[in-house]
């Protein structure tokens, strides 16, 4: 081999290399993945086992669909069987709205009458027990729902809590139905609610009950604004959709 | 004399080449180890985040293709044909499509506010020595505005496609902030359903204000008619049942 077609080699042996590397340096630059590895180890473990959590509940959406779609289809053009189906369907969306009362195990937090609750407290306890996987909550016996909201209003006794502007005295009581266990684990994870409760000089209890019952919300949403939409044509709705996503 | 040197010349201009590759090689590789872990940390630590991060992505893309295939049941079954439709039937299925609608399963439109939060890249530019976390939009923030917009009568939320509905947690792992479940990257686009005024208001008074006041690049805006997706998620019920 001459010497230019040797150094050539190396030269481009050595291109190749930088041009491979360059390309694997963009990619952990670029790619979506670039902010997960800026996380600490322990904090991705916490996400792979929520996405695990909901991946497992997901399937079993889709098979309680599947099920439901074929019962459908099996009771199509008998009267008595297709009401059973929508019953059913209905029946868990009342769940899901809190159009109906309902029991189960959970979680009760009490705060003490002289306790110093702020309204602003309850939103991070409610968002709380939402990630910890509750299932329905109650304030102050207030059924919540998608729309229902914690503020404060002020009364001839002094400013209180309230709930969809309902005032909700103290002591109060918070309510939530779901694995019992998980809620109070949600709620006392170092540094979490039960940590910056005692910081703040707030001692709520907590409670976990084989049977709470929660009642059905007081009214259901009303609708001045909002209307269901359906797309003009297929190809409209996918527009609207990506235009969404890329935001 | 001549041959020797210009051979002699071309060897170094070989050899400066090569050298100046293997440097470029070697700061990348070094940029491309710490950006993938973090810090001064193994080879072994670095590995096991390459398998946690390919296992996340992993799942996500499965959740995804599995929120698809839920949307398309959802569909299905909501335009499904009864046969001959009895008083009974058509009394139930208005039911269920109001219970649908208020369970945030259909696509909505209507009036409202877009509100887009980002971080402040800025600002952490013109402070290098700052700490990052006065920087970027914690899901604290979003919360604030969510609750405002609640109590301002919104009739349905939506951030960055993902709809909120009465179970809907917001949170964040390390500084990732999750809503059902699904990571969402700035800028944040919420958007809400209701009186344009008061959401507009409320909005303009409350955490909104505070991050404007703080040079975080957000907007508020009106809309006429925004469209709102459809929850995709699962609605499992383990331990709640009607009495």
């Amino acid at each position: 081999m001459t010497a230019p077609l040797r150094n050539m080699l190396a030269f481009f042996c050595a291109m190749a290399v930088l041009g491979l590397s360059l390309s694997v340096q963009f990619k952990a630059q670029n790619s979506p993945d670039r902010e997960l590895y800026q996380q600490r180890q322990e904090n991705l473990i916490v996400m792979v086992k929520n996405l695990t959590e909901k991946r497992q509940r997901l399937g079993q959406e889709m098979s309680d669909l599947s099920s439901q779609l074929y019962d459908r289809r099996n009771a199509f053009e008998d009267e008595s069987l297709t009401i059973k189906s929508l019953e059913q369907q209905l029946a868990r969306l009342e769940i899901a709205n809190g159009t109906r009362p309902i029991t189960g195990q959970g979680l009760e937090i009490q705060f003490q009458a002289t306790s110093a609750v702020q309204y602003t407290d309850l939103i991070v306890l409610i968002n709380e027990l939402w990630a910890a996987g509750a299932e329905a909550i109650a304030v102050g016996g207030y059924r919540l729902n998608a729309n229902s909201y914690i503020f404060y209003s002020d009364s001839p006794e002094g400013r209180l809590i309230s709930v969809n502007n309902s005032p909700v005295p103290l002591p109060l009581r918070v309510q939530a139905i779901g694995n019992a266990g998980s809620l109070e684990r949600g709620l006392t994870l170092p540094g979490g609610f039960m940590d910056i409760m005692m910081y703040n000089k707030i001692y709520p209890t907590l409670r976990q009950k084989e049977s709470l019952d929660l009642p059905a919300v007081t009214s259901p949403p009303l609708y001045y604004y909002l209307s269901a939409y359906t797309a003009p044509a297929p190809a409209a709705a996918a527009t609207g959709q990506a235009k969404n996503a890329t935001r | 004399m001549f041959f020797v040197r210009f051979a002699l010349k071309k060897k170094l201009t070989a050899i400066l080449t090569l050298t100046l590759a293997c440097f470029l090689i070697g700061c990348l590789f070094s940029l491309h180890q710490s950006t993938a872990s973090g810090s001064n940390q193994s080879a072994a630590l670095s590995e096991r985040m390459d398998n946690l991060v390919s296992t996340i992505s992993d799942l996500e893309r499965e959740i995804a293709a599995y929120e698809g295939l839920i949307e398309q049941y959802r569909t299905e079954l909501a335009a499904m044909d009864s046969g001959h439709q009895t008083a009974a039937i058509q009394a139930l299925q208005e039911d269920l499509k109001m219970a649908q609608l208020r369970a945030g399963l259909t696509q909505v439109t209507g009036k409202g506010i877009e509100i887009i939060l980002d971080d402040n890249y800025e600002g952490l530019r013109e402070n290098p020595g700052g700490d990052p976390n006065h920087y970027i939009i914690h899901y604290e923030d979003l919360l604030s505005i969510v609750s405002d917009l609640k109590s301002a009568g919104a009739e349905a939320i939506a951030i960055n496609d993902q709809r909120l509905i009465g179970t809907t947690e917001l949170r964040c792992v390390g500084n990732v902030i999750l809503v059902n479940t699904t990571r969402l990257a700035p800028p944040f686009v919420i958007q809400a359903i209701g009186n344009p005024s008061i959401l507009w208001d409320t909005v303009a008074h409350g955490r909104y204000d505070y991050l404007r006041l703080n040079h975080f690049p957000v907007s508020l805006e009106v809309g006429d008619s925004l469209v709102l997706p459809a929850y995709k998620g699962e609605l499992q019920f383990v331990h709640a049942k009607l009495l």
